[in-house]
């Protein structure tokens, strides 16, 4: 429950008079190697991406790294060994994700083995994605609402992704969990600083049932972007990541279920 | 062992030998004007300088001498030095009323005044400041503020632009202990920390201890800042006030009974969000930010040696978004006091004290209607007892006890809401307990020391329910406590020691150590000061904060006192710090205690202050060269790397100066290294969109920071009924863009790179206030 946001908004609006982007001396650092990818309960194939960090002042390539021996392993005695599909992206064959079922990671690459565990957590039902329109302070907003029961009893963590017009909207990392919320009928706002849509886009909202530590890992990167505005961790640092090895990045086992509605 | 107990043999032996054949002079001194007590004023006898000593803070002064003729001599800055003939041949109570200079410029020395108690005595690390002293300089908002001035002495920082909150040689916001009337102030800020919960119009003192801190406080590690509140004048009625562009005050008092007793009510009140209610838009017109605050104080004294004092504080913060959140906080504060004179020489002074600060948080959206509370509480008994043995001679002993409740936070779901539970976390209860004593002793002419001891006792009460965590902050064990079982007791030993050796008549060596516990620890991870950080007690996890302090100084008076000079050097040693894990999740979490870290801390300084006291121009230059550092098994490899408030740099000059009897010119110059910060040095990305990689826990510095800020008075005609004057301030005055944050983004022009973006708060904020007192 991010209750600081509107507290942080009114202190911008009062006191904020300036932002400008400077030009910091930052370290240059030795590429570190960042896996990501995923599982669900729809139909694979599943891609796992392997590639390197960049300096902060690069350009945002990110240089893949091929030939690794990448494999993912089920419960039930499953193993598939994925194939680079094309430069650092290596893709399954015929797993198939099943929700309750924990699947393992394997990665050996540059000489290093690095493994990932990820339970799917139980599906939950995605009932309506709604529209909140918000004014105040000269702005107008429209947010979107996802609406549904969260099962009572167990703890449960949920990651949403919006596709406006066909693009994902990547400038927001949306979670929730029921730590507040246990078994009641969620109505959460997706949240977004400031007006991205607009009526009459095509809104479609993903909606992933993720397991503990993948939240964990997005709720930390969500923290991470700087020493930033009021509010913003005194210490920002890498998010934990459920890979072990040292690798950067997640590997999440989650279900996922979309909406798609008409912005009025 | 057998050395100390030596030591005290012959302290005390001295103390007995002193009773003497000796008569006392007592009594308690006063402004001649409004009949307020002075605190701290220098008394001696001319005859024999050994027997100064201050007044305490009550305006209570004793002086014991063998029976003669002596010249009574009793001096305070910004007072004309009085003197009184006395024949002590019994014991003997004398009331003094002292004169306010009228202005800077008619200032005259007296030669045979000695002014040089900041040489003299063993205090060391301690910085005063009256509402008198502060009353020309620059301000933002056009709102005096004593911490915001108390920011420009040396080894006190600044903790954000425009800000209230302050870190003290090194330590944290919240190991300083801030009083007001002896009662905790858990929140000392307004807005967010722009303004400070203190009213100048209501302040007398404000000591700060940053050194050698007395051992009748205890509970903080790094400062103790001791703020005493105006009692009302007990000679006739008055009424002052200031109107500015963002707050306004009022101050209303007067005698209860002329000369015996006297009431003070002040009040304060932003009123900067009434431009939200020109809008149109609902939401923002319905949107609120202000607060108020009311000081009020009364006093009256029941014979010769009984006074009685009443005094509160209350204060509250209101925010709000249209109609879907609000927050409103504050301090509440309740002090009685009874000062009695056994003796001549025996001041005894007993507490009663009351303090909450309290948030509350609405928030409504669609069918949601949900309420989050949290508040701390503490009662507080205080014995306090002052024994004037003789000559520099003074012993002081105590009890405290205080009662803490925190209420960590409760969250009210209306039934029909979604989204949300109602979710308690228990409240915690905690005793905190503590007997001291300290002597201050002339061994010789030269040679002055105070050293003392606080024996604290800090019991974790239940009901609860108590957790063991294992590393990975998942509950292991369980201990279940009821009502008043005692869950832990942790008793610490605090000695405090200071001398000084006068080595001419105008300079002085010093040297202090202290140690200091902290039995209440401020979650707070963010890089502001916020209302819904929560305090917490120590527990069966969290152990007390212990630190321990050495300094030296060489103090030094030049040109018959007009210049004070200091140098202190300190060292400081830090146990059981507190540090957060990351994502860690601090509100409403009955398990808040496993997402915290414990370590270590360092700090140390050099200190450099010079201060020209009085004549047209005065002010100061304070300069601290410092470093801060921490050490955690689980950041940067357990490695010392420097703490977020770690400032290498930091200067500070003052400039008052007198034009004329109608003008008055104040600037001051501010200049400190940035804070340490973690930056990223790489990237990758994540769904498209950049994300950075830290290589280490504040591996960099924020671009330094520099501020100038000028300020006139212009003084209004003054008769015998009215007194005005205009303020004017400009702060931020060449309009410097001092980085307040730096943070990180994707570039939104060039999706191919990321970029730095840095957010500055003030730049060029003018003011004006007027300000006017009727008689």
């Amino acid at each position: 429950m991010k209750v600081l946001t509107p507290i942080t908004f009114i202190l911008i609006f009062l006191f904020y008079s300036c932002q400008k982007v400077v030009t910091l001396k930052l370290n240059t650092i030795p590429p570190q190697i960042v896996i990501q990818g995923e599982v669900t309960d729809s139909a694979g194939p599943y891609s796992i991406t392997i590639n390197q960090t960049v300096d902060f002042y690069a350009d945002n390539v990110f240089p893949p790294v091929s030939g690794a021996i990448v494999k993912i392993s089920d419960d039930e005695g499953y193993t598939d060994s994925l194939t680079e599909f094309s430069p650092g992206i290596y893709s399954t064959h015929g797993l198939q994700g099943k929700a309750g079922h924990t699947y393992t990671l394997s990665v050996f690459a540059q000489n290093t083995n690095y493994s990932a565990v990820s339970t799917m957590p139980m599906p939950v039902k995605l009932d309506s994605v709604t529209l909140e329109i918000t004014s105040g302070f000269g702005m107008q907003r429209i947010n979107a609402i996802v609406n549904f029961q969260d099962p009572p009893g167990i703890a449960n963590y949920y990651q949403f992704q919006e596709y406006i017009n066909g693009q994902l909207f990547n400038k927001e990392i949306f979670i929730f969990d029921d730590r507040l919320s246990d078994g009641k009928y969620i109505s959460a706002t997706l949240r977004t600083d400031s007006s991205y849509l607009k009526s009459g886009d095509q809104l479609k909202v993903n909606m992933f049932s993720i397991d503990q530590n993948v939240y964990n890992y997005f709720l930390q990167l969500r923290q991470s972007s700087g020493t930033g505005a009021f509010n913003s961790t005194a210490s920002p640092a890498n998010p934990t990541s459920n890979i072990s090895g040292g690798a950067l990045g997640y590997f999440s086992a989650h279900t996922t279920q979309s909406q798609i509605i008409t912005v009025y | 062992m057998s050395k100390w107990f030596f030591l005290f043999i012959i302290l005390l032996s001295e103390s007995v030998s002193y009773g003497q054949n000796r008569h006392t002079i007592s009594g308690i001194i006063k402004e001649s004007r409004t009949g307020e007590s002075l605190i701290g004023a220098t008394v001696y006898l001319l005859e024999l300088p050994r027997t100064a000593s201050l007044s305490n803070s009550y305006g209570f002064y004793s002086i014991s001498a063998p029976k003669g003729n002596y010249t009574l001599i009793i001096s305070f800055s910004g007072f004309i030095p009085d003197s009184v003939k006395i024949n002590l041949d019994k014991d003997l109570s004398q009331p003094i009323e002292m004169v306010q200079r009228n202005t800077e410029l008619q200032e005259v020395v007296v030669s045979s005044v000695r002014q040089t108690d900041n040489v003299r005595k063993p205090l060391m690390g301690v910085l005063k400041l009256s509402a008198k002293e502060i009353q020309d300089m620059p301000v933002i908002f056009g709102e005096k503020d004593i911490l915001k001035s108390l920011q420009l002495l040396p080894g006190v920082q600044s903790a954000g632009d425009g800000g209230s909150g302050f870190y003290v040689r090194g330590g944290t916001t919240d190991q300083n202990l801030i009083l007001l009337d002896e009662a905790t102030v858990y929140n000392p800020s307004h807005l967010l920390g722009f303004f400070s919960t203190f009213n100048s119009d209501a302040i007398k003192d404000v000591t700060l201890y940053k050194g050698a801190i007395p051992a009748e406080y205890g509970g903080r590690l790094a400062s103790v800042l001791d703020v005493r509140m105006n009692d009302g004048n007990s000679k006739e009625y008055q009424v002052s006030g200031g109107l500015g562009l963002i707050s306004s005050r009022l101050n209303v008092e007067g005698p209860i009974e002329k000369d015996n007793g006297s009431f003070i009510v002040s009040a304060r009140r932003t009123y900067a969000d009434l431009f939200l209610k020109l809008s149109k838009d609902t939401n923002t017109k319905n949107s609120s930010l202000y607060f108020y605050d009311i000081n009020a104080k009364a006093n009256y004294k029941l014979g010769d040696k009984d006074h009685i004092y009443l005094s509160g504080y209350f204060g509250k913060d209101f925010l709000g978004l249209g109609n879907s959140f609000g927050i409103d906080y504050g301090n509440t504060t309740a002090t009685f006091r009874w000062n009695h004179i056994f003796n001549s020489r025996l001041f005894s002074n007993t507490s009663l004290i009351y303090s909450k600060y309290n948030y509350d948080i609405d928030v409504t959206s669609g069918n949601n209607d949900v309420a989050i509370n949290s508040f701390i509480r503490d009662y507080h008994f205080k014995e306090d007892m002052q024994y004037f043995v003789g000559s520099g001679n003074k012993i002081n002993f105590g009890l405290d006890v205080i009662g803490i409740t925190t209420s960590p936070g409760v969250i009210t779901a209306a039934p029909q809401s979604d989204n949300f539970n109602s979710i308690s976390v228990p409240d915690k209860h905690a005793i905190e307990s503590a007997l001291y004593f300290s002597q201050e002793i002339a061994l010789s002419e030269k040679l002055n020391i105070n050293y003392g001891l606080r024996a604290g006792l800090f019991t974790v009460l239940g009901p609860g329910a108590f957790y063991t965590y294992d590393s990975a902050g998942y509950a292991v064990d369980t201990a279940n406590y009821g009502s008043g079982q005692i869950v832990k007791n942790y008793f610490n030993l605090e000695p405090r020691f200071s001398m000084s050796y006068q080595l001419t008549g105008n300079s002085s060596v010093k040297f202090a150590y202290a140690r200091t516990t902290q039995n209440l620890h401020l979650l707070s991870n963010s890089t502001s000061s916020n209302p819904t950080d929560v305090w917490i007690p120590s527990s069966n996890n969290v152990k007390p904060e212990i630190a321990d302090q050495v300094s030296v100084g060489w103090f030094r008076n030049f040109k018959e006192n007009q210049y004070e000079f200091s140098t202190e050097i300190y060292y400081r040693n830090m146990q059981n710090q507190i540090d957060y894990k990351n994502g860690a999740q601090l509100i409403a979490n009955v398990n808040v205690e496993s997402q915290l870290i414990f370590g270590k801390g360092r700090s140390y300084g050099l200190e450099l202050f010079i201060k020209k006291k009085y004549g047209q121009l005065s002010g100061w230059i304070s300069y601290t060269l410092s470093r801060t550092e921490r050490q955690f098994t689980q950041v940067n490899n357990d490695s010392w790397y420097p703490a977020n408030q770690d400032r290498t740099n930091n200067l500070a000059v003052v400039g008052i100066y007198k034009l004329n009897k109608k003008w008055t010119l104040s600037a001051d110059l501010v200049y400190y290294t940035g804070n340490a910060v973690s930056w990223p040095s790489g990237k990758y990305e994540v769904n498209g969109q950049a994300a950075f990689v830290y290589v280490e826990r504040n591996g960099y510095r924020m671009p330094s920071y520099n501020r100038l800020d000028i300020g006139v008075t212009l003084q209004g005609k003054k008769t015998k009924k009215f007194e005005s004057n205009w303020n004017f301030s400009l702060y931020n005055a060449y309009g410097r863009e001092n980085p307040y944050s730096i943070s990180f983004q994707q570039d939104p022009g060039d999706p191919s790179k990321t970029q730095a973006v840095q957010w500055s708060l003030f730049r060029w904020v003018p003011s004006v206030t007027y300000n006017f007192k009727f008689l």
